[in-house]
């Protein structure tokens, strides 16, 4: 439905570099990324405020590299409305059907229908700066989408709500996306959001497409430290890639942790064949003598911390004496800070903390699995 | 003790500020309202004197035709200048800047070489387009003293306006024109409402410039303060005050037109709104 290919563009300092990214038909793609990644100036693109200085844009089939605007057919909502000041809500939701001077009739009937979806029937009469900002925000949807776009963009849509009305605007994006033959392109910094709503995502830094996948898959498995920072992964380290005969692992510090390296970086090693296909057999070759390689980072969730009071005999590879710093109360759950050689954070329930007995100062084992521990070449 | 002393130092620095603020609004006020004084009283009388309402009504026609001239140029070059990219953009608007600086009278002169003496004003004054020392002088004169005024206050109120909301207008199907004609221009509605106003107040009273190309020949070029500078040089004080009294009014008038639409506008209009009062102030 939308491809860009190879797009890059120089705005000022900001240098967006040759963005390839496929969106298919119906899809819910997030782009994801922090303040000043460049998801505003891919929005700004592909709804046609500029063209890109290099590359494509493909539409529903057509090349819209070059074309203005107005001929794109997409619909567009701002993360700040940007609603007609000078026309009432019936005015701002209608106006791209007077442009295109539809019939009265069937005007109504498509101002009916996108009011009743979005529930801002009774506004119809109001001025724009009397409206919330949830309001505002299904106003701009309902202008958009009276015209019925195959390609809905959404800048920040969510950012400027209050936790409650986010929670409902949130489901009302999955029914408006499940209730229309909308594409949506949705642009956030919020990793949750994107989790939430999104059938694919796109993880944007600086200028580049870091990776793109399910939801599921950037989560458990990200594949560059930057989108595990923006996950949420806690423990990240430092560390040097070794492999001896018990199979490849991490030197952080005096602690040595077991990993599954990822298969680029198996090569560049140069491990002997044969190397485990599957991702996570945590077997390498073996090799006779330890060798040392660049310096890697390494990330591991805190959800993916076993605490136990007693060191037992489990398949995880990794066990290591922790003392507890501190406890920290998250409602259910319990965050823990350990020194374990290294500092660790673990997340457990309040029951466990409860049936381990555990209390700041307390030595317990940290145990996680080697799959556990995400290997990433260093950041260029 | 040194509380004290401290305190008397306040009201002493608040004093002068008051004795300053006395003194000039005694001195304008005074000028302003014996003029009126006089004005008034033969208000009433001198609209029947022939030359006043010549004046007047050549005041009007000139300076009206003078502004919507104007707005036809400076509403498209404002809404260029704020928002499309230009080449040469800073030197077209530090040339048009240029007129604001300059005495009014070398306006004057320039405009009447330009249309008296070059091949260019020959060739327009052999199609009938005589400018110099005629009507079509003043409003010449007119509509290049107030068109950079007019441009600068355009583009405030242009600046207010998010880009972006246009943008969401073309993403709904407008053109380029249609976004403007759509969405900005009746966003912009307060802020060409106080350029208008605030150029033909500006016209009207224009002198200089006039005086240079059209001459100040009684009944023929005659505008209000043309009237007003011909009777004060025969010491006819009556017509002299009576035309004074009228630009006074319509000064007033403009300027409470003005601060009202400017009061409805964008935060860069309205402080550039002020600014253009405090330059007719």
């Amino acid at each position: 439905m939308i491809r860009l290919d190879r797009v890059s563009k120089i705005l000022g300092k900001f240098h967006l570099r040759e963005i390839s990214l496929e969106i298919g038909e119906h899809e819910y793609f997030v782009l994801l990324g922090p303040t000043g990644s460049g998801k505003t100036v891919i929005l700004e693109m592909l709804s046609g405020l500029y063209p890109p200085d290099t590359g494509e844009i493909w539409i529903a089939g057509r090349n819209v590299t070059e074309m203005s605007p107005e001929e794109r057919k997409l619909g567009l909502v701002y993360q700040d409305y940007m609603l007609f000041p000078h026309l009432k809500v019936r005015g701002n939701i209608l106006f791209a059907l007077k442009l295109q001077k539809t019939d009265a009739a069937v005007a109504e009937q498509r101002l009916q229908e996108v009011t009743e979806m979005l529930g801002i029937g009774g506004l119809l009469e109001r001025h724009p700066a009397t409206l919330s900002g949830g309001e505002q925000q299904r106003v701009a949807l309902a202008r958009a989408l009276i015209n019925k776009p195959s390609v809905l963009l959404l800048d920040e849509p969510l950012s400027a709500l209050d936790p409650r009305s986010k929670e409902i605007f949130q489901q009302e994006l999955k029914a408006i996306h499940r209730d229309t033959d909308c594409t949506i392109l949705h642009i956030t910094h919020d990793f949750n959001e994107a989790y939430l709503l999104a059938d694919r995502i796109g993880v944007l830094h600086k200028g580049r497409l870091l990776e793109t996948g399910t939801p599921q898959e950037i989560f458990q498995m990200p594949e560059s430290m930057l989108t595990a920072e923006f996950v949420g992964m806690e423990n990240i380290y430092e560390g040097t890639v070794f492999v001896d005969d018990s199979g490849a692992g991490i030197q952080i510090g005096q602690v040595k942790i077991r990993t599954v390296l990822p298969r680029t970086m198996r090569t560049q090693i140069g491990t002997a064949e044969p190397v485990h296909d599957s991702k996570n057999s945590g077997i390498i070759s073996k090799e006779p003598s330890e060798r040392r390689t660049d310096k890697v980072r390494v990330a591991i969730r805190s959800e993916d911390v076993i605490i136990s009071r007693e060191a037992f005999a489990s398949s995880a590879r990794n066990r290591l004496p922790a003392r507890v710093l501190s406890l920290d109360n998250y409602g259910a759950f319990i965050k823990l800070t350990l020194d374990a050689g290294l500092p660790l954070k673990a997340i457990i329930t309040k029951q466990a903390v409860e049936e381990l007995e555990i209390a700041e100062g307390q030595d317990v084992w940290a145990t996680f699995k080697a799959s556990a521990v995400h290997v990433f070449e260093q950041e260029k | 003790m040194r509380t004290r002393r401290k305190r008397r130092g306040n009201r002493l620095f608040r004093g002068l500020i008051g004795l300053a603020l006395l003194a000039l609004f005694l001195l304008y006020f005074t000028a302003l309202a014996n003029i009126v004084w006089k004005g008034l009283g033969g208000l009433l009388s001198n609209v029947a004197d022939p030359e006043i309402v010549f004046a007047i009504r050549l005041s009007l026609f000139t300076s009206v035709t003078a502004t919507l001239i104007c707005l036809l140029f400076a509403l498209p070059a404002a809404y260029g200048l704020v928002r499309f990219r230009i080449p040469g953009k800073k030197g077209i608007q530090i040339l048009l800047n240029i007129p604001i600086a300059l005495p009014p009278l070398v306006s004057g002169v320039a405009l009447l070489m330009l249309f008296a003496t070059t091949p260019l004003g020959e060739t327009l004054a052999r199609w009938g387009l005589q400018f110099v020392f005629s009507v079509r002088g003043i409003i010449l004169a007119q509509f290049f003293i107030i068109t950079p005024y007019m441009i600068r206050i355009l583009k405030a109120a242009f600046e207010d306006i998010d880009p972006r909301l246009e943008f969401v207008a073309r993403t709904l199907g407008c053109t380029q024109w249609q976004a403007f004609y759509k969405v900005a221009l009746p966003i912009a509605k307060n802020g060409i409402l106080a350029a208008l106003v605030i150029s033909w107040s500006r016209a009207i009273g224009e002198f200089g410039c006039a005086l240079m190309v059209a001459g100040a020949t009684r009944l023929v070029t005659e505008t209000l303060p043309v009237a007003l500078y011909l009777n004060m040089s025969i010491g006819n004080l009556d017509t002299a005050m009576g035309a004074a009294t009228w630009l006074i009014l319509i000064s007033i008038g403009s300027l409470f037109i003005f601060e009202w639409a400017g009061g409805r506008s964008g935060p860069a209009s309205r402080a550039n709104i002020k600014k253009e009062v405090a330059g007719r102030l």
